[in-house]
């Protein structure tokens, strides 16, 4: 019975969520706002997971949600809109990485950077226990993250940190759902061969 | 009694458990319902990605920035269509049926050129010989050949024959013959 009140709520947010993405598409402005209200943490979270900075993720988000703002009209089918903006919010990455990696060949402060990701202190963390446990999980996610191939990493972090299920991480890579099984294959048994992070894990659920 | 299904998950099928559960082998598919050992460990190990997900969410930052959207009103259908990729590509194309284009142009009058200048060029040829022909037989010019008195008509084959006589050999003959010399 729960169940199928389940599958009928999503049926009508799906249903809804595809309306709001055809009204968008229309030009309609707030349709898109509320779109926006949606995904913005979602697509801010998933930036921050592979920038680790939050003043550039609060930006490419601006960026991501501005494209697909340009773009509503192109997209295909709106059932889509998930996985669509996720493709846009990992190519806007891609763009800033790559972008980060130039100036990093000029600048010597960007190495440090790129190799101890920022986690920012201050006023927004007060406090210190749960400053501390966060960087040392986003050290221990940045280890185990690197030990990972780009395939094995992405396809690993839109698995467990965006919550997409394979068919939406086969949509938003473009590859075959088959490719994205055998890279999260081998992305676990790497993850399985690391005890730092399944330790931490326990003692914060402890 | 089936061994397969008495056979617990090693590491290897567990990660393909937690990968898709569909995609491990019927028999370890039954395994899987039936024993608790091996359930516990699959959800063992969901748990601890789940987990990792959960602090993940708690640890990142909330966005503060409000996302600013432009006044104008998104792109039509036609604008969208239209973006750079598009307009680089029409214009490559445009590009490559004009290279075509002339480049027929080009080869056609080449051909058409070749044709036509054939009797003209053997025209040019045996006018070349005829030259050519007429300095074998006199190589002097005109002006040249009248100071020569070649080409004036008032010296002809007798005032030639009065500046130069022709030696007659029977009149040489009868002369020797009279002296009583030979000429061997």
């Amino acid at each position: 019975m729960a169940s199928t009140e389940d599958t009928n709520t999503t049926s009508g947010t799906s249903r809804q969520l595809v309306s709001l993405v055809n009204q968008a598409k229309d030009g309609n402005r707030s349709a898109f706002a509320q779109l926006v209200d949606r995904f913005h943490t979602d697509v801010f979270r998933m930036v921050y997971y592979r920038i680790r900075a939050r003043s550039d993720a609060e930006d490419i988000t601006q960026d991501v949600f501005l494209k697909a703002y340009q773009k509503i009209s192109s997209i295909k089918d709106a059932a889509r809109f998930r996985g669509w903006l996720f493709s846009i919010t990992l190519n806007r990455i891609r763009d800033f990485q790559r972008k980060k990696r130039f100036r990093s060949l000029f600048k010597v402060d960007d190495e440090n950077l790129e190799s101890h990701p920022s986690v920012e202190t201050g006023s927004d963390h007060p406090e210190a226990l749960d400053h501390v446990l966060k960087e040392d999980f986003w050290r221990q996610v940045g280890l185990i993250l690197n030990k990972l191939s780009k395939m094995e990493r992405e396809v690993f972090l839109l698995r467990f940190f965006d919550h997409l299920n394979l068919n939406e991480i086969a949509g938003t890579l473009k590859k075959n759902e088959s490719t994205v099984k055998t890279h999260l294959y081998r992305a676990l048994a790497k993850f399985k061969k690391e005890p730092g992070i399944r330790q931490l894990l326990k003692e914060v659920i402890q | 009694m089936n061994l397969d299904s008495e056979h617990h998950l090693d590491e290897q099928e567990l990660i393909q458990a937690v990968v898709d559960e569909s995609d491990l082998p019927q028999t370890m598919q039954a395994h899987l319902v039936t024993c608790h050992q091996c359930r516990a460990s699959k959800e063992s190990f969901e748990q601890d990605l789940a987990s990792l997900g959960q602090m993940a969410e708690r640890y990142a930052p909330k966005p503060q920035k409000r996302i600013a959207l432009p006044v104008h009103e998104p792109k039509s259908a036609f604008w969208t269509f239209l973006n750079w990729r598009t307009a680089i590509g029409a214009a490559a194309t445009v590009a490559a049926v004009l290279i075509v284009f002339w480049g027929t142009t080009i080869v056609r009058n080449l051909t058409e050129y070749g044709t036509d200048s054939v009797p003209a060029e053997l025209m040019q040829a045996k006018q070349l010989m005829t030259e050519v022909n007429m300095l074998v037989d006199n190589a002097l010019p005109p002006l040249y050949l009248k100071i020569s008195a070649e080409n004036n008509p008032d010296y002809d084959q007798e005032f030639y024959q009065f500046l130069i006589p022709q030696i007659e050999s029977e009149n040489l003959t009868s002369y020797r013959w009279k002296r009583g010399t030979s000429s061997c």
